[in-house]
């Protein structure tokens, strides 16, 4: 029994996929409690698919995949902006037709020149075949990721609590904007090899939203967050040996799993404990001690 | 005056904001005030309160004209840390995972470190400035957690903490309790005394006389401003709001004829409600009143 639990581990590719998979979990998960409170999570997504046309080009030029995918991703970023500010669409709209657009010609890039690009393996995922070379990249956009959060945090959480305020104080709001979006680009990009551009989204938002339900406090939502990243893509990982299924499907079930479970049984937040709450304030019996 | 107070000062200079729809938003808007001052901007929904606040925080560009405070341009007044902002509640996201604590050590941040890491003087003025407002005994609280009126005190907390030597308070008084209310008005008259600006955006007009010294009526530009007892006339009010605002003409009603009962009025920014001294509804023409209800009931005879 032990034995065949510890198979996937005496293969090279697993313990590289596990290890990869726990890091890009981790950091994502962090910077998702600031995607989900400043309500970027449309944009996580739009991002996640607007990498797809730089990834295709890096390949056929034989750049670094990161720097193309970033390339487009604030690109497009910038292009929602742009599109934003000079007409007179929602931001839901904007969002939809520029990424759409970036992904399509992705998509179409791709196939012109199939042998070189799997495609497979950048809407999907493929964290197992990952290379070396990708490895070090995800893992410089990680350390730098998590360099920038760990110093700056504070402003973020002022940015995305209260601008007016941050720019009151004589903060940067701007640099804030576009630090965080390029965050966002940076992660979106290193998630793609784990969980795929169809799950990227899911790895920056659910850890976030999940922890969200169970905590009012920051501090402890970031580390319930990255507690879930990091374990929920190991597991996910490690389990996936055994299903022979997708990496990606396996982690962001996992993810998902946890959430609904916040969403049931979360002490304040969740379905059961508001409905308790509702019907004692309702029987007048321990009633809520605040004034609202 | 201190010496103090001669040096703060805000001058709004022929400022033109327009959005980048091409609606103007405030055309050549001028007004000055100086320190140990507690001015109400006054005006109707859409007169361009919020945005000359806006050009005041530097938020917005002026298309035209210039904002400076204590002489420096916005830019360089935020930085020195001198604009304090107190929001609307409508626009604070109240189910934010941040504590009373957390909000007020943000007034803090211009003077911390690049991590914005808190040193015990930051902690200090926290302290002092959420026991000063009444609040230290729920700094653990989220903000959620607290009613109207305690989380107006915390961000009127934040706002002393940060030392700012211009206050804006948008709306203060919506949704808060008569007691705050008080305690509010209290604090921004210490802060008066000490050299303060306080530039308070209001439509409670009946509170403006009672505790403004200043006041700049707003219409799509600075219709007047100055000293309440001189701009703060009935024509200059009508001016400004219009036939916006309904007045209750008490000679007109049956209110006047006194015979000891109380009339009760209530009201908010728009129609007063009046009960008479019998406890039924009071209209503001009475004569019209009883013309209109005898043709209705004239008109339901001949069917």
């Amino acid at each position: 029994m032990i034995e065949t639990l510890l198979t996937p581990l005496q293969y090279d590719y697993m313990l590289k996929a596990i290890f990869v998979s726990g890091v890009i979990g981790g950091v994502c998960a962090f910077l998702s409690c600031f995607i989900t409170l400043k309500g970027w999570s449309l944009m996580g997504d739009a991002l996640s698919h607007s990498v797809v046309p730089g990834v295709a080009v890096a390949f056929y030029a034989g750049w670094p995949f990161a720097a193309g995918a970033f390339v487009t991703g604030l690109l497009a970023a910038v292009g929602m902006g742009f599109v934003k500010a000079n007409t007179r669409l929602r931001e839901d709209a904007v969002i939809g037709v520029v990424f759409t657009a970036f992904f399509a010609l992705g998509l179409l890039l791709i196939s012109l020149y199939p042998s070189q690009v799997d495609l497979r393996s950048i809407v999907f995922g493929n964290i197992l075949g990952i290379s070396n070379a990708d490895i070090v990249q995800v893992l410089i956009i990680s350390g730098g990721t998590l360099v920038v959060l760990g110093f700056k945090w504070r402003d973020l959480l002022l940015f995305c609590f209260d601008p007016n305020q941050a720019r009151a104080l004589g903060l940067n709001t701007t640099v804030l904007h576009f630090t965080l979006l390029t965050l966002l680009s940076a992660t979106a990009v290193a998630a793609l090899q784990t969980v795929g551009a169809c799950l990227v989204v899911a790895m920056l938002v659910t850890p976030g939203a999940t922890a969200y339900l169970l905590t009012d406090r920051f501090g402890k939502m970031i580390g319930i967050a990255t507690s879930m990243g990091v374990g929920t893509s190991i597991v996910g990982a490690y389990a996936s040996y055994f299903f022979d299924g997708s990496t990606g499907g396996c982690i962001v079930t996992l993810q998902s799993a946890l959430f609904v479970a916040a969403l049931v049984f979360a002490p304040k937040h969740g379905l059961i404990g508001q409905r308790a709450r509702r019907r004692a304030a309702a029987s007048g019996v321990g009633a809520t001690e605040v004034a609202t | 005056m201190n010496p103090v107070s001669t040096e703060m000062s805000v001058r709004v200079t022929d400022v033109t904001v327009s959005y980048p729809n091409g609606n103007v938003a405030l055309r050549a808007a001028s007004f000055a005030l100086e320190g140990g001052t507690i001015c109400a901007l006054v005006g109707v929904n859409g007169s361009g309160k919020s945005t000359l606040f806006k050009a005041i925080m530097g938020l917005l560009k002026p298309a035209a004209g210039t904002v400076t405070i204590a002489g420096r341009p916005v830019k360089a007044a935020l930085k020195a840390n001198l604009v304090a902002y107190v929001p609307q509640s409508e626009e604070v996201d109240w189910s934010f995972p941040v504590s009373v604590w957390d909000v007020v050590l943000m007034g803090r941040y211009g003077y911390m470190n690049f991590m914005r890491t808190p040193r015990a003087e930051d902690r200090r003025i926290a302290e002092e400035s959420l026991a000063r407002v009444g609040m230290l005994e729920f700094r653990e609280r989220q903000i959620g957690e607290l009613s109207g009126g305690q989380r107006k005190r915390v961000f009127l907390a934040r706002a002393l903490a940060q030392c700012g030597r211009v206050i804006l308070l948008d709306e203060p008084f919506t949704g808060v309790d008569v007691n705050t209310e008080t305690a509010i008005i209290a604090l921004l008259r210490e802060l008066r005394a000490t050299g303060h600006i306080i530039l308070v955006s209001t439509h409670n007009l009946g509170s403006v006389p009672e505790f403004c010294d200043h006041v700049v009526l707003i219409n799509r530009t600075v219709l007047a401003a100055g000293p309440i007892a001189e701009v703060f006339t009935e024509e200059n009010l009508q001016r400004t709001f219009g036939g916006v605002l309904r007045h209750f003409r008490f000679d007109e009603s049956t209110v006047q004829n006194h015979d000891g009962r109380a009339v009760t009025l209530l009201t908010d920014d728009e129609r007063p409600l009046v009960f008479g001294k019998g406890g039924h509804v009071e209209y503001s023409k009475r004569a019209e009143h009883t013309e209109i209800l005898k043709k209705r009931t004239e008109s339901e005879g001949d069917d």
